[in-house]
Order: structure tokens, then sequence, then C-alpha cells
């Protein structure tokens, strides 16, 4: 069984979806609805791929993503999932070229594409 | 003493007495001969005693005023009748001096003699002919003002009336003279002017308005901003009121347009933040709908498919039916009862997206639900959207903004207080000033808060700013309760 997933996002409709598409393909998933909680399940638990909103009410996702970054052996790959960004948006590009964040995903997405992102995080080696 | 004697001191004392006289006087007879002349004639007319006692007057006098006063037939009618001849004007020029003019008066004396006494009046003339091109260049000037000058007694009943008011009313001179001013101005209106003119009974403070009066001829009514100075008499005393009128109408259009483009940029402000919000909502619907697309869906499933649909997308329509709200509300300029807190509570809705995406906490602390004053909503809306734009925009960081409202007497006074980076000193006074930003070039108008201003003042209310640099800053609205 793979490590379960976490969804950050402060909206619970959001979580609801992502939640439910990645459990449907038999995944454990874990939910945050803030900044302060997703990084304190990030350092309590071992989280393969982080499914994380840009705009948390506490703070910035790319915040969220940075102290994942740090977590050193295991840290998890991030996706940064939001409406607030665009594809080609410098601050992307940026987090990416930093390798805080592995991907982006702008809302609304297909259900195809967030599965096959996820597909594309998991160790290939489980 | 002789008769001699006594008869020549009697002379020098009826020479003395004469020439001491400021006016020019000669004794003349039936044949107009000049009997005798006093020092005051002779100066005037530069001619000496030699050449003028004994003379006739025809050689005394130049022919050309003899003519022109008929004065020798006038002496003639006054030996005649006996009746004095008083008050006549003459202009008389002696060579190589200038014109001067004179009062004279023909009186009838014993012995068969008249006195001609003349008065020069050249300074006296030329101060009332001086008073007078004053009076022509006053009135000229507020003839020729094209804002609205009129004058009024101190009840406010029409005295004076200019040719602007006559143009922009419609309503001539003759038609307003002795009618009360605000019998002029609009219906509802009516009571706040006759306050104006009660108070200006009372004190000597001018005062500034704005109401619209009404164009009988044309239909309707003109909105003009007014400002009423008592006028005094020289004792100090409130005789009357002196109201001057400035049609609104070409500054409203430009504040309509400058209140437009404010608003543009404020979209743009919040177009970031409404992205956000709307994206999530569409994000949702779109996963649940193909959540439904799949095979082999539960009942209970596609029940919940359908309400988290049906839940999100009316979440999306209400942010753009705010949205529409806060760009068509400009068209409505009429002033009407409306509660302040519903404007408030509205506006921070609008802008509650982009304080979530800048971890910004808004709390507003009302001390009573409802709180009434007049205005128009939509502008009452766009001034503290700004004010809170502005803020949210002091706080790229993150913080709080709080909004607090409170009555006192008869006003209610919003501060609007954010933890942002504050305002310099040196800016504060500034802040209110058309053009003046401290955003880079291209991110502000600078129009922002002189738009609250002149939105505020219209509301006949006032807007301040105090601020430490560093230490966030805080905006106060007060407006006039109903």
């Amino acid at each position: 069984m793979n490590a379960p997933i976490l969804v950050v996002d402060d909206e619970p409709d959001m979580c609801w979806a992502i939640s439910h598409l990645i459990q449907s393909q038999g995944f454990n998933v874990v939910t945050a609805l803030n900044g302060a909680d997703a990084c304190f399940k990030l350092a309590n638990g071992d989280f393969s791929v982080v499914f994380l909103d840009a705009k948390l009410p506490d703070m910035d996702g790319l915040e969220v993503a940075r102290r994942a970054s740090t977590l050193g052996q295991g840290r998890p790959n991030v996706v940064l999932v939001s409406g607030y960004h665009y594809q080609d948006d410098p601050v992307v590009h940026d987090a990416i070229a930093e390798g805080i964040i592995c991907t982006f995903l702008a809302k609304p997405f297909t259900n195809e594409a967030l599965l096959k992102t996820l597909y594309s995080l998991l160790p290939t080696d489980r | 003493m002789s008769d001699n004697s006594l008869k020549k001191s009697f002379e020098v004392r009826y020479d003395m007495l004469l020439n001491a006289i400021p006016s020019s006087v000669l004794i003349i007879d039936r044949q107009l001969q000049v009997l005798s002349v006093n020092q005051n004639f002779l100066s005037k007319s530069l001619r000496s005693k030699e050449s003028t006692v004994g003379r006739l007057l025809a050689d005394v006098f130049p022919l050309v005023i003899l003519q022109s006063t008929g004065i020798e037939e006038s002496i003639r009618n006054v030996f005649n009748s006996g009746v004095a001849i008083k008050g006549q004007k003459m202009t008389y020029r002696a060579p190589g001096v200038p014109l001067r003019i004179y009062y004279y008066s023909i009186l009838p004396v014993p012995n068969d003699q008249i006195m001609l006494i003349m008065e020069d009046v050249t300074e006296q003339v030329r101060l009332s002919e001086e008073v007078r091109r004053v009076e022509r260049h006053l009135a000229s000037v507020v003839e020729s003002a094209s804002d609205i000058v009129l004058s009024t007694d101190i009840d406010g009943r029409i005295l004076t009336w200019n040719s602007a008011a006559e143009k922009q009313s419609g309503l001539t001179t003759q038609e307003v003279h002795g009618v009360f001013f605000y019998d002029l101005c609009d219906a509802n209106q009516k009571p706040a002017v006759r306050m104006i003119f009660q108070r200006m009974k009372a004190g000597n403070e001018p005062h500034t308005t704005e109401f619209h009066l009404l164009t009988p001829s044309k239909g309707g009514s003109i909105l003009i901003s007014w400002v009423f100075s008592p006028m005094l008499d020289d004792y100090g005393k409130t005789v009357g009121t002196v109201v001057v009128g400035r049609d609104l109408a070409e500054r409203r259009k430009l504040e309509l347009q400058l209140r437009q483009s404010q608003k543009l940029t404020a979209l743009g402000v919040m177009a970031g933040g409404i992205a956000h919000e709307i994206r999530n909502p569409l994000a949702v619907c779109s996963s649940s709908a193909q959540f439904l697309l799949e095979d082999n869906v539960s009942p209970e499933f596609h029940k919940e498919c359908a309400r988290k649909i049906q839940t999100n997308i009316q979440k999306a329509s209400a942010i753009i039916e705010n949205l529409l709200r806060f760009a068509r509300s400009s068209l409505d300029t009429d002033m009407s009862e409306l509660d302040l807190i519903t404007v408030l509570n509205e506006t921070i809705e609008l802008v509650t997206n982009q304080a979530k995406v800048q971890k910004i906490q808004v709390q507003l602390s009302v001390q009573k639900p409802v709180i009434l004053v007049t205005g128009v909503s939509g502008l009452l809306q766009q001034v503290f959207m700004n004010i809170f734009l502005n803020a949210i925009n002091a706080m790229p960081q993150g913080g709080m903004l709080n909004i607090t409202v409170n009555t006192i007497e008869d006003r209610v006074i919003v501060r609007v207080t954010d933890t942002g980076v504050g305002i310099p000193p040196g800016e504060l006074e500034k802040i209110f000033d058309p053009f003046h930003t401290s955003s880079p070039v291209g991110q502000g108008t600078g129009l922002g808060l002189s738009i609250c201003y002149s939105i505020i003042r219209q509301h006949l209310g006032s807007i301040q700013a105090e601020s430490r640099l560093g230490q966030g800053a805080t905006i106060v609205v007060t407006l006039p309760l109903l």
C-alpha cells in the first residue's frame, strides 16, 4: 500500500472532490483545511504526494511547500493546485525551478489530468 | 472818527469779508456792469481787479459761457422779478487752466443790484463721477460673472439677480424681484434653504452647500454649488445675504468619469481575488460533473454530486452578482434613506476574496444593527471599497482590517484601521489630493481618495486620515445621521 496522499484546501467541497477522486483509485487520503494543520500533518506523517491550494487563510500555499521541502528524506512531491495562478505564471515557474513544487495544476482541472499528475509523481519502486 | 474815515474802515471790512468767502462773488448793476468782485473770482479767472471792476459782464466772461448759460438773461429776470435763481451749473475755463465746474446763484440785493455767487464744485463732481464709475464697474463685474450672483434682504427676498442667474434659471430680474429665494429651490430642499437664511440672520458665518435651482421655463432644475455670505452694514449687523452659485453639471460629468475610471481600477485590483474565488467552485462543479459521467454511480453519490454542483454554481454566481452591482451602481445618483451597516456589509463581502488571498482578517464592529443616513448607496460603497482596498494593499504580508462604526450626537463615524505599512508624516496631508499616489507608475491612478473626498463632501460629511509610519493607518469617515 502506498503512503497516504495529503490534500490541502480551505474549501471543504474542493477537498471532497479531490479526495473522492484519489480514493476511487484505492489510495488513502488525509485532508487539511489550513496551512498550520497541513504543516503539522506533514511533520508528523509520511506522505507520498501533496495536492496543495495556493491561497490558504493563514499562510501562502508556497510557504507550506517550502516547509515541506525541508523535511529531508522521504519528503513528498508537491502539486500546487490553484485558481489564482496560471500555467506560465512566473511565480509557478520560479517555484518549480527552486524545486519547492514538482508541478502545477490549474483549477478547474479534469479528473483525468489530476490522476495523470498523481501517477506521474508516485514512486515507481513501490 | 470822521464820516470819511468811518466809510473807509467800513469798505476795508467789507472787502475783507468778501475776500474771505471761498466762493466767487460779483456785485452787478442793472446795466450788467460789475460793481465789485472778490479775490476768489480774480484768482479763478486769472483777471486783475482793474480789468474787471467797472466792466460789463460781457467783457468779463467769455462769450461762449454767456451764450451757453444765458446768464445775462437770467440776471435781467432777477432784476425784474426780484426772485433769486439758485443752484445753476456752469463750466468755466480760464485760459491755460483746466476746466472748472461751478454752481451759481443770482440773488437780488438792495439798491438795484444783484449778487452773483459762483461755487467751484469741480472736485465734488469729479468724486461723484468716480463713485458712479466704481458703481458701474462693480455692477459690470457682477453682470459679467459666469457664476450666479444674487442678493437678498435679511428674510431671503431677492433684491438683485445677475445675467448669469437669468440665463441659467430662465427667470428675469423682474420675475424674481421680491420673491423668496427658497421658493426657487427644489420642493424637498426648501426647508433646508430656509434654515440657511435663518442661520445667516443670527450669525456672521458664510455657508456652503449644494442644491437644485428650479428652471421653470426649461422644466426641471439644475444642480448648483452655493456659497451664502452675510451682507453686513457699517456696524457689522447682518442686513442681507449675498449668494453665489456655480453650475455643477460640467464638474459632475467629469467627476462621474473619474469615479467610473477609478472603479475600473478597483475592479482590476479585485480581479485576482475574484479569479481564485470563482475558479474554486468551478473546479468543484467540474470534478463532480466528471464523477457523474462515470459508470456505476450509486444513487447517493449521484445526488451528492448534483448538490455540490448546485451549491457551487450559486457560490460563483453570488460573487459575480456582487461584482455587477459594484460596477453598475454609479449610474444611480439620487440621494435616498439607506442603512450604512448594509452598505458596509455588502462592501466587505466584495473585498473578502482579496483579503483572503492576502491573509487579512476583516472585522466589523457596530454599536447598532441599523444606522440610517441620506445618501447614494452605490457612491458610499465606492468610497468604502476604495478605503478597504487601500488598506488591503498596505498589508502585503497579511494583517487585520478593523472597521468600527459609532454614532455621536447627529453624526456617524466610521473608522477603518489597518495594520499595514502606514503613511509617512509628509504624505498624510496629500493623500486626498488628486493624482497623489504611493503606488509604482501604472499601478495606481492616485485618484481613489480624492474621489472618496468629493463623494463624502457631496454627502455633507468629512474624511480624514491618521497614521504613523510602520504602525498602520486609520481613515475616518464622518456622515450626518438621518
